[in-house]
């Protein structure tokens, strides 16, 4: 309903547009010699046959590599006398056309190949072959709600195209981008199929929100989320992919506004092009290698160990391991748990039209069994995207896509790994009468012993299902020469459902007696509507390009979960086949909306001067009515010398310099409303608020300097792109830092009020050489290097708390502190600075205190004692060391962020033969080696755990001849047998924080696209391609873990605001993996 | 041509102009309060909702203090109850500021005082014309119950702590200091004076507090109180204990509450809101997903998946050597290294779990397959375990289903009527050596004799048996075990003998024993007995250094303000 007051008011809100508006009419109506002859369009398709002195011209235009006929070439002919003829070419490649004299010349555009200048002079069939943009420069590159030349840029951005991303194995796209673009940090947080990964571009800009870009797949904005067994975008067929655009720049990401801090990735997928139609099946079959085994004891070694714990820790030896000498090898855990297995993906894709219509349809088909026993992925996906030209000012295009991904997570949320790194080689697999076997309860410690992981993985149902409709309609109206209206509809609606079975089992000790299910569906929707007006204008040099819009978005969620326990057999896994006495459900629902105003002005002179400026302004649901909308801004000029006159360096084919300042935002969670949460009560249902509202706080503002430059040598053969920013993020959204005593923190509490919290800022630098190492007529060799580093620094707490704390209580409180002047999440523990070797070392040594704050004794049983770890006195109540290891003495020990990161491209093609071998790295990140830290625990030994084989040389405290107690084997690192209040085992320390640094050879791929002659003789194919490839074959690195690559932390416990990053606590490894490949077209 | 093109972009512009700028959203598209919660805003408005309002400050609130802390902290280190192999901070009375349940009781505590100070701040602000001044009244009072015994137990384990009444004033206050004990007992009698006021005769909804309830907490209160001002060392303040008399008079006489004749019955499922209770967390079971509204702590300390399930992680937590020495009937024997004996008191049995007893209304499924009504098992180790029985109901099957692994519906006792005859009798002591108060020998028996042993007042020679400070402490320890209460005892004593309070501590033995019957199952007997290799651990030093709990290293580090001195509130 529209009342008066709400029309006027809309009104005001309606000014920005206007203004911009406004601007554009007048540039249009302004009087320039250009508008008397503006009758023909760019690509336009009216025959204009005014003229004197006419002559007809035919031709074919084809593809110079395929020699295919190309439709919808655009041929226009300016004549002498500056009349403007113009037409297309038609399904077969033809054209023909009336040109004004004999020495005019025709100008051959085409989207995507170089264009051509042609002088017909007497010749009336030209036979013309257009080239493939391959210098970059022409490149028509996606850019934030339009498309530009690579050469026009004024902003960093990196482009990868699918024939980037056909070289290596993805199951999805952000795998695709690893290493690949300079700036962008990827790191995948689980080897599991499917699984999550992060992407950081340009550092992280945010403490506990999430740092992952915004995606924009054909028009729909996706927000990334942090922790997720999935990745955000493990539903996007890799291979309908056309590129992926990373905006990185402030004034490319600016036109995203609110939603663009942590930058934007722009996907495309593939439209159909005009010509034949093309059909392609391809086929891959992989084989997926198991990790190599870490070292953990035998059962001889094992039995060994036990009966020299008990020796000294006291207790009775278990008969069976009285003389370990008569045992075997045990089971081999780790064996057992990781297989080599397979995955198979099949695709089929269609594509083809006319000067009219265009299509590309696609099917895929994917099944990845994970190397992990309880881990699997599998991808069903259809595409079907289809452009129409109905009338020569029109455009409608529409592009719909469903794709279904079914993930097994059993291993990961199981904790399945790390138990089979700690589970005691005693324990068998399985009984004599096939049962699973596990700790057992009358022999020793096995009570302690893990649940056999094995069994977990085997007997418990875990998985996920998404289903996945995406689709957009969009007309484009040309309103007159140079303005175009486009409006898209984009809408995105997405289903899950989850199903989580813990069957009934007895093994060893351990007895579910109840099988209980839990079934979770939940339900999104988005949609996004968008209006833009875009006028193109050239007055002789000068180019100008405008863009003003409107886009309203929305999106719902809910989710309904359910449970039921008492299932009387484990195969049913559905609600109805539970005790309906114990049926249980939840439920949740959210609303968002934002509404914004956005425009862009870009301008170009001469090719030579570039400047463009952006403008946002956001309204989100998100604040309250004092801060609802915000503005975004942003201003960038680039600078090509190597266009001026007084520019004459031959060797330097192109020199650019940029320079761009810009804001983006962040309008966080939500936060203004105080929600009552409920729960149950002997009395009904019982309310606690949730949150502490706050409608007061504001936008989080990044405002980012960037200095750039683009030289290129030698023709384009050697290309360089560097970029310097600053990022400066304030007004950090996040939930307060309280202290416990303000009551936010725990079971029923109310929680914290999101509020502006602090400030941040990230520097950094990304570098690019694309060079063409060399080219002859066969043969052709190609490299892209980037390298990438970045620096984030905390800057500044507003309120008086100084850090910020993430707890995993489920590693020993494992803690990552964010505090000013460094960067978010460093480890936090003691430093170990050896063994204690004498009585007199302990003595002269600051060593734990007692509650009271007294030294302990030195002493074996009640203190300190030779062999125990000797932690470095860092600091006291005062600021300075003061013989006493406390928690003053805890520092920072380790730094989950890498220094630099790169990635390596060589492609080598000679005739039908490619190879292509990429190299990543990642150097100066620290890993905290969790699971080396609890198997390398004598004690454990205890508990039924397996260990490192390293723990056997724990250390040996003996009396020497002189009456001296020394270490029998002074140069070991692992501390005596021991539960004293030292707290060898228990305190955090620096003894197993790694350099993660590792150079990876990522991927080698080989392909052979069999020659035409051959191929010519079997009628229906058209070309086939054969492929084999490697990934992930060999890493250098000293991390001793399975793999360097560990990213965040995304098992059992863990939520968005705890998510441990760095710490290897079981994480499921990227292996090898052997790739064979067949492609057919059609 | 020229004219025609300009009439169709006149035509065009004027058709679009005007479409693009109804595009714009009304106002309402970026108002979007939560769809799957009410806003406090809209709440509070009828008496049904203040009062559910108030509801879950009986339990949701205390979950985490109730979960693991009120045993490690009430139980293990007063000795009572010992783990042999986790909790050993607790256990060895070497509670650190990184001991886990140090911050969380500590955590707990101060959730309780921030959702009170809400719902008192809420009903104030959002309560309209349909809440009835009564209503409005009661849950106010609620709340500022809860806050009080917050802080009772705050300053008990901390000592000094700072008062909170809003915390919304600040967020952005950093400077908070502690506030003195002694001014914290001020506030929290204070306050409990005026709940005492404010609340009905009979309760409001079942199982929520009475007159009765805040008048039962000032007995307990004034009785603490009393020692606060004699600093660890000196004479009890008389005019506090005098209160804390009268008030344990008025609940014993006009409260209606009544002891249940067995006291077994106490921990029998379904015993919530039973005659004897005076304030109980009212736990509920609600399925298999929810969480924090329900009992966990059966979860950690029934012994065994065989009676609990899929938890039953208690295995290794038991009475104390030195706890099952304090029964009547447990002799020592030989050097002190073995008990041998058995006892008529029934509140062993309902408190722990000894080889061979039996416990028809729990299910026991044996690894073997059988299912059985529970006979607690023999272990023929040399260290085994009298593991716990109070608040254990067993499996979903002996609670009609209503529970599931650590989530059980039964409720906690945070005061009970037997409480109220012991703190007569100890305010009647007072400052005196002994007493041979006639109320206070009729009190004493009340609670002595219910569980089974004879009348204490003369010896089987005929001599009269004074009660003493001594008597009517073991009578609390064995009277309360596994309830989370020795440890406040302590502290309670050590506020006017420190002396006293190390003494009983120091000589307890917290090290590992096994338990063996005489016969199995239906023992009549049990011999205890010394594990021999088990040689650290078995007695603690408390001190004055190590006595109350230090405030968490987290809380310290990032609110420093706590370091300064406390000041009077």
């Amino acid at each position: 309903m529209l009342t008066f007051p709400a029309i006027t008011d809309r009104f005001k809100r309606y000014l920005f547009a206007l203004k911009l508006v406004s601007l554009l009419l007048l540039i249009n109506l302004m009087p320039t010699p250009a508008l008397a002859v503006a009758s023909v369009h760019n690509t336009g398709i009216s025959k204009v046959t005014e003229g004197t002195q006419k002559q007809k011209i035919s031709g074919v235009i084809t593809d110079a590599e395929t020699k295919q006929p190309l439709v919808g070439v655009s041929v226009a002919n300016l004549s002498t006398n500056g009349q403007k003829f113009g037409t297309v070419t038609d399904l077969n490649g033809k054209f023909s056309l009336d040109v004004a004299d004999v020495n005019s010349t025709l100008v051959i555009t085409y989207i995507g190949y170089e264009k051509q200048e042609i002088k017909p002079g007497t010749s009336t069939f030209l036979s013309i072959e257009l080239k493939p943009v391959t210098t970059s420069l022409n490149e028509v590159v996606v850019i934030g709600y339009g498309k530009t030349r690579r050469g026009d840029l004024t902003s960093a951005q990196t482009t990868v195209t699918s024939k980037d991303l056909e070289r290596t194995v993805n199951t999805t796209v952000e795998q695709a981008l690893q290493g690949r673009a300079a700036g962008v940090y990827v790191t995948q947080n689980s080897g599991q199929p499917g699984g999550g990964i992060s992407i950081n571009i340009r550092g992280v800009s945010s403490i506990n929100g999430s740092t992952e870009p915004l995606y924009v797949v054909d028009g729909v904005q996706i927000q990334g989320q942090s922790v997720s067994n999935n990745s955000n975008l493990s539903w996007l067929n890799t291979a309908d992919i056309e590129s992926v655009s990373v905006l990185q720049g402030p004034s490319a990401t600016a036109i995203y506004g609110s939603r663009a801090t942590n930058g934007v990735v722009l996907i495309t997928t593939k439209s159909g092009k005009a010509g034949d139609t093309k059909l392609t099946y391809d086929v891959q079959y992989n084989i997926q290698e198991p990790p190599k085994s870490l070292h953990v004891m035998n059962l001889r070694e094992y039995g060994s160990m036990v009966n020299q714990f008990k020796t000294v820790a006291g207790g009775t030896i278990p008969g069976q391991f009285l003389d370990p000498t008569l045992l075997g090898n045990g089971t081999d855990w780790q064996h057992e748990l990781f297989k080599a297995t397979p995955m198979i993906k099949h695709q089929l894709s269609m594509s083809g039209g006319n000067d009219k219509t265009t299509y590309f349809m696609s099917g895929e088909y994917m099944n990845q069994d994970g190397v992990a026993l309880g881990s699997g992925f599998k991808r069903y996906g259809f595409r079907l995207k289809v452009d129409n030209k109905p009338r020569e000012w029109a455009t409608i295009g529409a592009n719909l896509s469903f794709n279904q991904t079914d993930q097994n997570i059993t291993t990961s949320q199981g904790d399945v790994i790390s138990n089979a790194l700690q589970l005691s080689p005693q324990v068998p697999v399985k009984n004599f009468d096939g049962t699973w076997a596990g700790g057992d309860t009358t022999n020793g410690a096995n009570t302690f012993a893990p649940v056999n992981p094995i069994a977990i993985s085997s007997l418990t149902t875990n998985t996920n299902t998404n289903r996945q409709f995406l689709g957009g309609l969009n007309i484009s109206l040309k309103l007159m020469k140079g303005l175009t209206f486009t409006t898209s509809l984009n809408g995105n609606i997405g289903y899950t459902n989850s199903t989580y079975y813990q069957p009934t089992y007895s093994i060893g000790w351990a007895k579910v007696v109840t099988a209980t299910l839990n079934n979770g569906t939940g339900m999104n929707t988005y949609w996004n509507l968008n209006q833009m007006l875009q006028y193109y204008k050239q007055i002789g040099k000068h180019t100008f390009d405008l863009m003003v819009g409107h886009e309203s978005q929305e999106s719902k969620w809910k989710n309904v979960g359910a449970s039921r326990t008492g299932f009387l057999t484990n195969d049913i896994y559905d609600l109805n086949a539970g005790d309906p006495l114990t049926s249980n459900n939840t439920g949740g629902s959210g609303p968002w909306a934002m509404e914004s105003y956005l425009g862009r002005l870009s301008y170009n002179y001469n090719d030579r001067y570039l400047l463009m400026s952006t403008l946002r302004r956001d309204g989100s649901a998100n604040f309250g009515d004092n801060n609802k909308w915000g503005y975004f801004p942003s201003l960038s000029f680039a600078w090509r010398l190597s266009k001026e006159k007084f520019f004459n360096v031959p060797f330097v084919s192109d020199l650019k310099l940029r320079f761009e300042t810009g804001t983006t935002g962040n309008s966080g969670g939500g936060g203004i409303y105080s929600p009552m949460g409920t729960g149950a009560t002997p009395n009904g249902t019982g309310f606690l608020p949730n949150k502490y509202a706050n409608p007061d706080y504001k936008w989080e503002n990044t405002k980012t300097d960037n200095i750039g430059l683009n030289v290129a040598f030698l023709k384009n053969r050697i290309s360089v792109e560097f970029d310097y920013y600053v990022k400066k993020t304030t007004n950090l959204i996040m939930d307060a830092l309280l202290p416990w005593y303000m009551g936010t923190n725990g079971t029923g509490s109310v929680s914290p009020p999101t509020v502006n919290l602090g400030a941040m800022q990230n520097k950094g630098w990304s570098l690019t050489i694309n060079t063409t190492n060399v080219v002859t007529k066969d043969f052709k060799w190609e490299s892209n290097f980037n390298l990438s580093s970045v620096k984030t620094t905390i800057t500044k707490f507003y309120s008086n708390v100084s850090f910020a704390n993430r707890t995993s209580w489920w590693m020993d409180n494992w803690t990552q502190r964010a505090q000013v002047g460094s960067a978010p999440w460093l480890f936090r523990g003691y430093i170990a600075d050896g063994l204690f070797q004498t009585v007199d070392e302990i003595n002269k040594s600051a060593v734990p205190v007692d509650n009271a704050g007294n030294r302990l004794p030195t002493d074996a049983a009640t203190g300190v004692w030779v062999g125990d770890v000797k932690f470095k006195d860092i600091s006291g109540p005062n600021g300075v060391p003061d013989g006493k290891i406390d928690s003053y003495d805890e520092t920072n020990i380790g730094n989950p962020w890498p220094k630099m990161y790169g990635g390596f491209t060589n492609s080598f093609s000679y005739k039908g033969f490619e190879l292509s071998v990429l190299i990543t790295a990642t150097l100066g990140n620290d890993i905290y080696n969790y699971i080396a830290r609890v198997n390398s625990n004598p004690n454990n030994i205890n508990l039924s755990r397996n260990l490192l084989i390293g723990a056997m040389d724990y250390a040996r405290p003996i009396t020497d001849a002189q009456g001296q107690v020394v270490l029998a084997n002074p140069n070991t690192t692992v501390a005596r047998i021991s539960y004293g209040p030292n707290g060898n085992y228990t305190r955090i320390t620096d003894k197993w924080v790694e350099d993660g640094s590792f150079v990876r050879i990522k991927n080698i791929s080989f392909s052979y696209n069999l020659p035409a002659n051959l191929i010519s003789k079997l009628k229906m194919i058209k070309g086939v391609r054969l492929a084999v490839g490697v990934q992930n074959i060999a890493t250098i690195t000293g991390y001793k873990g399975y793999d360097p690559e560990v990213g965040s932390y995304v098992g059992n416990n863990t939520s968005a605001n705890t998510q441990a990053i760095g710490v290897d606590n079981g994480r499921y490894p990227l292996t090898p993996i052997y790739t064979f490949n067949l492609g057919v077209n059609f | 041509m020229k004219m025609k093109n300009l009439n169709r972009k006149y035509f065009w512009l004027g058709m679009l102009l005007p479409f693009v700028f109804m595009l714009g959203c009304s106002k309402s598209f970026l108002q979007r309060p939560p769809t799957d919660s009410i806003v406090d805003a809209n709440f509070y408005k009828t008496d049904a909702q203040v009062l559910a309002a108030t509801q879950l400050l009986y339990s949701k609130v205390w979950f985490d203090y109730n979960d693991k802390a009120s045993y490690n902290l009430g139980d293990f280190r007063s000795g009572t109850a010992y783990d042999a192999y986790n909790n050993r901070g607790n256990v060895l009375f070497n509670t650190t500021g990184d001991t886990p349940e140090n911050g969380t009781a500590w955590r707990s505590f101060f959730i309780v005082v921030g959702q009170s100070n809400l719902a008192i701040i809420n009903i104030n602000k959002y309560a309209g014309a349909e809440v009835s001044p009564q209503v409005k009244k009661v849950a106010i009072a609620e709340a500022r119950f809860m806050r009080a015994l917050a802080y009772r137990f705050l300053v008990m384990n901390w000592g000094p702590v700072p008062i909170i009444t809003n915390n919304q004033a600040l967020f952005a206050d950093t400077s908070l200091t502690r506030n003195t004990e002694k001014s914290v007992w001020k506030f929290i009698v204070n306050e409990m004076k005026a709940v005492e006021a404010d609340l009905p005769n009979t309760p409001i909804k079942p199982g929520r507090i009475t007159k009765w309830s805040a008048q039962g907490m000032l007995a307990r209160f004034y009785l603490t109180r009393s020692g606060v001002g004699a600093n660890g060392s000196g004479q009890r303040n008389q005019s506090d204990l005098d209160s804390a008399k009268y008030y344990s008079q008025s609940v014993i006489n006009n409260s209606g509450a009544a002891l249940l004749k067995n006291y077994s019955d106490l921990f029998l499922f379904p015993y919530d809101n039973n005659a004897e209770s005076l304030f109980s967390l009212q736990w509920v079971y609600s399925g298999p997903n929810d969480w924090g509204t329900q009992n966990s702590t059966p979860a950690y300390l029934a012994y065994s998946s065989e009676i609990a399930n899929g938890d039953g992680w208690g295995g290794n937590i038991g009475a104390t050597w030195w706890m099952i020495s304090q029964y009547d009937g447990m002799t020592s024997i030989g050097k002190g290294d073995t008990i041998i004996g058995r006892t008529v008191d029934t509140r062993l049995k309902a408190t722990f779990m000894l080889p061979g007893a039996s416990y028809p209304e729990i299910t026991q499924a044996l690894n073997s397959g059988v299912v059985q009504k529970l006979i607690y098992p023999n272990s023929t180790s040399d260290v085994s375990f009298v593991c716990t029985k109070k608040y254990i109901t067993g499996k979903a099957i002996d609670v009609g289903g209503q529970s599931s692994s650590q989530r059980y519906g039964n409720d906690t006792y945070m005061m009970r009527l037997a409480e109220m005859y012991l703190i007569y009798v100890e305010a009647t002591l007072g400052n005196n050596a002994s007493t041979t108060d006639a109320t206070a020998y009729t009190y004493f028996n009340k609670v002595h004799m219910r569980s089974g042993l004879p009348e204490y007042r003369l010896s089987s020679t005929g001599t009269l048996l004074p009660i003493t400070l001594d008597v009517i402490y073991k009578e609390r320890f064995i009277e309360f075990a596994m309830e989370g209460m020795g440890w406040y005892d302590l502290v309670t004593l050590h506020y006017f003998n420190k002396a006293k309070a190390y003494a009983i501590l120091n000589s307890q033995d917290r090290g590992l024993f096994t338990a063996k019957p005489d016969v199995f199952p239906n023992p009549t007997q049990w011999t205890f007995i010394k594990t021999a290799w088990s040689t650290t651990g078995r007695t603690i030093n408390a001190y004055d250094g190590n006595f109350l709990l230090p405030i968490p290293t987290a809380e310290l580090s990032q609110a420093p303000n706590l370091l300064k001195p406390a000041v009077d509130y």
